[in-house]
């Protein structure tokens, strides 16, 4: 049953090997598939953000995804109306007019009472959960992982019964950037949760680059905090980077397919910096 | 016979001490600051009588007009309000202690590495003083959260360099301190 995805998959390697970059392959664009974005410390209103954004209404061709994860960042500096509107409303305005909804998580350098701004869909929340199809979302608040938190973490994952259990909050666990580096306080107290109710990705920013890793316990990680910030050459690649992308700015799209995860990351000039397909893991 | 006055003897001494304490020193210093914070949300309930609840979703402007209106009425609310109200020197020295326990354990690494990666800036030191939020929020390293006595929503710790911030979460204002909380340096 597996020999076709494995095959598939080595042939994509393959084709990556060969042609220096990830080699192109086409989303199902399934029925009733599950399909977003992400991004992540986006909220700088320069030209790159907007570079972005306009990358992501043309990628609508390829991927129609219907909604957007932000790793949080999402409005840096000031947080006036003039600053929502040039950081948010303004970059995105085509994916809003569109109808696509946002649902943000906080970093460092939001104000915590974006959680109350309408267009972040956090509904007055540090943390929440959402579910769309077969898949279930977490956005957490790393900036303040209180006892309560991650009681009620706990308690959701163990009442989800999503095949899928996505969790996304700024701060990463695991990164070879080396700027910040991975949180290790927070590693301690989240991760158990996450392996405990078998979390199969984990998304996170903070670092203003691309990473994806190698699984650390059975957990896909993705850091992505390059959407608006760069910090360039700033990862030092390891055993465990599967790709990495810190000379440009991307976001990525996902659609999820029964058990399979389906994913472009795009740069701010429309090249794929990477692309793959996960199988779920099992439980 | 004998065997009574020998027992009421050996008992006699503890006729004339003082009662032992039922309670755990630390336990009460901890209960006295619950208890101030507890003070602290009923004067801010007070204060913000007949403002209503934050909407759950607001749009442009109305997000800093609450803020800001919060804050005002906490101010007023709390005029002579000063260093040490709710963070008292015997409260600010267990707090100090309970920190001290999560740094003294295996986790005292762990925790500093975050700590040095929580991209904290100066802030100004004022009570009813704002926490500004154009700046990075230093985030709290978890285990330190564990250790400390539990805030209810309206207030959360923030360490700005080697000071515990007792702050208002919606009104984003500097509610008490507690300085050198942090072990320093030597």
């Amino acid at each position: 049953m597996k020999k076709p995805f494995f095959a598939f998959s080595a042939a994509l390697c393959i084709l990556e090997l060969i042609f220096g970059q990830p080699a192109p392959f086409t989303f199902p664009l399934q029925q009733d598939s599950v399909r977003f974005a992400i991004i992540g410390d986006s909220g700088t209103a320069d030209s790159h953000q907007f570079a972005v954004a306009s990358q992501m209404v043309k990628a609508r061709a390829i991927l129609p995804f219907n909604f957007v994860l932000m790793l949080g960042d999402n409005i840096y500096g000031g947080h006036s109306t003039e600053d929502l509107k040039k950081k948010f409303d303004i970059p995105y305005q085509a994916l809003l007019e569109s109808g696509i909804p946002f649902y943000a998580s906080l970093g460092n350098h939001d104000s915590e009472n974006e959680r109350f701004y309408a267009p972040f869909n956090m509904n007055g929340k540090r943390y929440y959960n959402y579910r769309k199809g077969n898949a279930e979302f977490f956005a957490l608040d790393s900036n303040y992982m209180d006892p309560d938190q991650l009681d009620w973490l706990g308690r959701q994952l163990s009442s989800s019964s999503a095949a899928w259990k996505i969790c996304y909050f700024h701060h990463p666990l695991y990164t070879d950037a080396r700027f910040h580096g991975p949180d290790l306080d927070l590693r301690q107290r989240l991760e158990p949760i996450l392996r405990k109710y078998s979390v199969n990705i984990v998304f996170s920013g903070h670092e203003h680059v691309y990473e994806r890793l190698r699984p650390q316990n059975g957990i896909y990680f993705f850091v992505l905090g390059n959407s608006g910030e760069l910090r360039p050459h700033d990862l030092r690649p390891s055993p465990e980077t599967i790709k990495g992308y810190d000379t440009g700015r991307c976001f990525a799209m996902f659609e999820i397919v029964g058990d399979r995860i389906y994913f472009e990351t795009i740069s701010e000039d429309g090249r794929v910096v990477d692309s793959d397909i996960l199988p779920r893991q099992p439980t | 016979m004998k065997l009574f006055t020998a027992l009421a003897l050996m008992c006699a001494p503890q006729l004339w001490l003082e009662p032992q304490a039922r309670v755990n020193p630390d336990s009460a210093l901890v209960e006295a600051f619950e208890g101030k914070v507890a003070d602290y949300v009923k004067m801010r309930k007070a204060a913000l009588d007949g403002l209503p609840p934050p909407a759950r979703t607001m749009k442009h402007g109305e997000l800093l007009r609450e803020q800001h209106e919060i804050a005002d009425r906490i101010r007023n609310a709390r005029p002579e309000a000063k260093q040490g109200d709710i963070c008292s020197p015997e409260i600010s020295g267990e707090l100090r202690r309970l920190i001290g326990l999560a740094l003294s354990a295996g986790d005292k690494a762990r925790i500093q590495a975050t700590i040095r990666r929580a991209d904290a800036v100066p802030v100004q030191l004022k009570i009813n003083g704002p926490f500004p939020d154009r700046l990075p929020q230093p985030s709290m390293p978890p285990t330190l959260l564990l250790n400390l006595p539990s805030l209810p929503p309206e207030l959360d710790y923030r360490l700005v360099g080697r000071t515990l911030i007792l702050r208002d979460t919606l009104a984003g204002i500097i509610v008490d301190f507690v300085p050198d909380a942090l072990p320093g340096t030597k």
